[in-house]
């Protein structure tokens, strides 16, 4: 294995969506929302296209707003068909984000019909991670790729909120009924989480692709669950958890396919994978509540 | 790795015989492209082509590998009018930062006259599908590799005259099957709008089931409607792509045999990408001879079995 310049920032680019996402990702675990980002990720189809129709035109700055528009959107209306339809959370996003993909799908079919043109988030909205450090921007004496300087920004943001807000996170996230006595704005909170996952996921879509975003949302943060109840320490370890599995994730990338007499795989599929073997791992042998691990006393049989 | 070890291969033997002149690193994403510039490049360029054989460009994500070889690069060459997708755009950054990067079809925008746009400013990126469309990607590439490396203009002026000689040929050819089809049957229906081109140059009317992206689903309306026009016009032959899912064109032999009309599955394509690295039908020859073959084939033209080198195997290798 050749280590370049360009391995270090891919894994940098990736370690900084995998924390910018862990950390708003904790959230979600802890209120059983995992599957927003996901949701999200099919969710702004219509924002794409709503986007283009009014600007007229494939730039990515006014497809990118009706995206994160459209991605917070998800969120209000998942909330509001809970509250008011009277079903889960897990179901109410499944209606939601199934009903705006297919008004998004019906958009981009007038859109493909009529004027001809290539809509696909696939093609317009996500980008690669391994393209991160071909396309560097000048900061100072420093030349950084554009996605990490944009992920680094976002993943201040994410931090900035929780800290200024960690009290009212931490009480709205595992106890609402007592953060609602106390005075917090327990709804606020919600929308506020919810906007922040919004545009922390459709801001690494663009920067770095759709797989590693989903799944950085969700398991560094319940592989951390795992092992601690403590918030800050659950905070800690998700982003812990997302830096290891982005540095492991593009080593295996770049070395065990070639061991088989294959080329190179996709870092950001096998970053999302590593993070999912760091869950199996943890939940088999984690001293708390590990699979094969001897069961303390408080475990036994009534 | 294939392409691992051709190059290694072909840095290898080229450096022991061109010790004194060492071959400088051209990259290009699609394979059409990058047989121009091995084509017009010759001794002169190591070529690396990126997206290989079955895979759609539209939806082409690359690996590290990739961006190493884009950053080891001297020069790149691609398609460009959003046929890469993203890629197109990180590849014009690149350009920004001095690299020379060329994207050959948007040149042949640039000088007018032969990209197929909409009123919208929509442009058609697949101009290989036209054989005197490439001819003029050929001398873009040329004029490119002229500017790049001006000490061995004369080579690269010489290599692509003789390229440009042998496609000449593919396009009498291509002309001359085409036009043994019978009048009413000179409809070519695929699985996406990529034959634009070769229907303008060679009088067929083209119909993809899906847009000119391979992603947009196709309205179960579109289906319906094509069957009818397939059925009324008792078209023999549909078409799948190498590259592009056939469950759409399946559903139109389905539905025209419902209807009592024996619809063909005529052949597999190759639209965004040629053949298997290494055969005929993987170089852009190969590829053209083999569509155009099958085609004519299919509607009732005629045309020799292995094309018009004797070359095509009939097989597609594809996906």
């Amino acid at each position: 294995m050749i280590w370049l310049l360009d391995d270090t920032w891919i894994v940098i680019t990736g370690a900084l969506c995998a924390v910018a996402c862990a950390l708003p990702g904790c959230f979600m675990v802890l209120r059983k929302m995992s599957m927003m980002g996901d949701a999200i990720s099919h969710a702004v189809l219509p924002g794409l296209a709503i986007g283009y129709l009014v600007a007229e035109s494939r730039d990515a700055l006014p497809m990118l707003l009706g995206a994160a528009l459209v991605g917070v959107l998800t969120a209000l209306f998942t909330q509001w068909v809970g509250q008011f339809g009277n079903v889960d959370r897990g179901a109410a996003m499944g209606i939601v984000f199934t009903t705006l993909f297919a008004l998004g799908l019906v958009l981009i079919e007038r859109a493909a019909d009529h004027e001809n043109i290539d809509l696909d988030p696939s093609c317009v909205l996500y980008g690669a991670l391994e393209m991160a450090p071909l396309d560097l921007m000048t900061l100072g004496a420093w030349e950084i790729p554009r996605a990490a300087l944009w992920l680094a920004v976002v993943l201040l943001l994410n931090l900035l909120i929780i800290l200024l807000l960690y009290k009212e996170f931490n009480l709205s996230s595992f106890d609402p009924s007592l953060a609602s006595t106390l005075g917090i704005n327990a709804t606020f909170m919600h929308y506020l989480l919810m906007s922040m996952v919004a545009v922390t996921t459709v801001a690494s879509f663009e920067a770095v692709g759709s797989i590693i975003v989903i799944a950085m949302l969700i398991v560094p943060g319940a592989t951390a669950y795992l092992l601690t109840q403590r918030l800050w320490v659950m905070l800690l370890l998700s982003a812990l958890f997302g830096i290891l599995a982005s540095a492991l994730g593009h080593v295996v990338a770049i070395t065990v396919p070639t061991w088989f007499g294959f080329d190179s795989t996709s870092s950001s599929g096998m970053m999302a994978t590593i993070a999912g073997l760091l869950f199996l791992l943890v939940w088999l042998f984690n001293p708390r509540e590990g699979v094969w691990v001897p069961r303390r006393v408080n475990k036994t049989e009534s | 790795m294939r392409f691992f070890f051709l190059s290694l291969l072909l840095s290898m033997s080229s450096l022991s015989l061109f010790a004194a002149d060492q071959p400088y690193k051209a990259v290009a994403t699609v394979g059409m492209v990058a047989d121009i510039v091995r084509a017009v490049a010759g001794e002169h360029a190591e070529v690396e082509n990126l997206i290989g054989e079955g895979i759609d460009p539209h939806l082409y994500k690359p690996t590290r590998n990739d961006v190493v070889a884009l950053q080891k690069a001297d020069i790149i060459f691609y398609n460009g009018l959003m046929l890469e997708g993203k890629m197109g755009d990180v590849l014009v950054r690149v350009a920004r930062r001095g690299k020379p990067v060329y994207a050959v079809t948007e040149l042949l925008l640039e000088q007018g006259g032969y990209v197929m746009s909409d009123e919208e400013d929509h442009h058609d990126p697949h101009v290989w599908m036209d054989v005197q469309g490439w001819m003029k990607a050929v001398a873009v590439v040329r004029d490119a590799l002229v500017e790049f490396d001006a000490e061995h203009a004369a080579d690269y002026k010489q290599n692509a005259e003789s390229y440009l000689k042998r496609l000449t040929d593919l396009d009498a050819y291509a002309k001359k099957v085409m036009a043994t089809i019978p009048e009413g049957q000179r409809v070519l229906v695929t699985a996406h709008d990529a034959f634009g081109y070769l229907g303008r140059a060679y009088g067929l009317e083209v119909k993809g089931i899906q847009g000119l992206s391979t992603e947009s689903e196709a309205g179960l309306k579109d289906i319906e409607n094509l069957v009818r026009f397939l059925v009324k016009n008792k078209i023999p032959s549909v078409f799948v792509e190498t590259s592009v899912s056939d469950k759409n064109v399946r559903a139109l032999v389905e539905g025209a045999k419902a209807q009592g009309h024996p619809l063909k599955i005529g052949g597999e394509l190759f639209s965004d990408a040629m053949g298997e690295a290494g055969s005929y039908e993987g170089t852009y020859i190969g590829m053209i001879d083999h569509n155009v073959t099958t085609i004519a084939l299919a509607l009732g033209g005629e045309a020799p079995k292995t094309g018009f080198q004797g070359k095509l195997s009939g097989e597609t290798h594809g996906h």
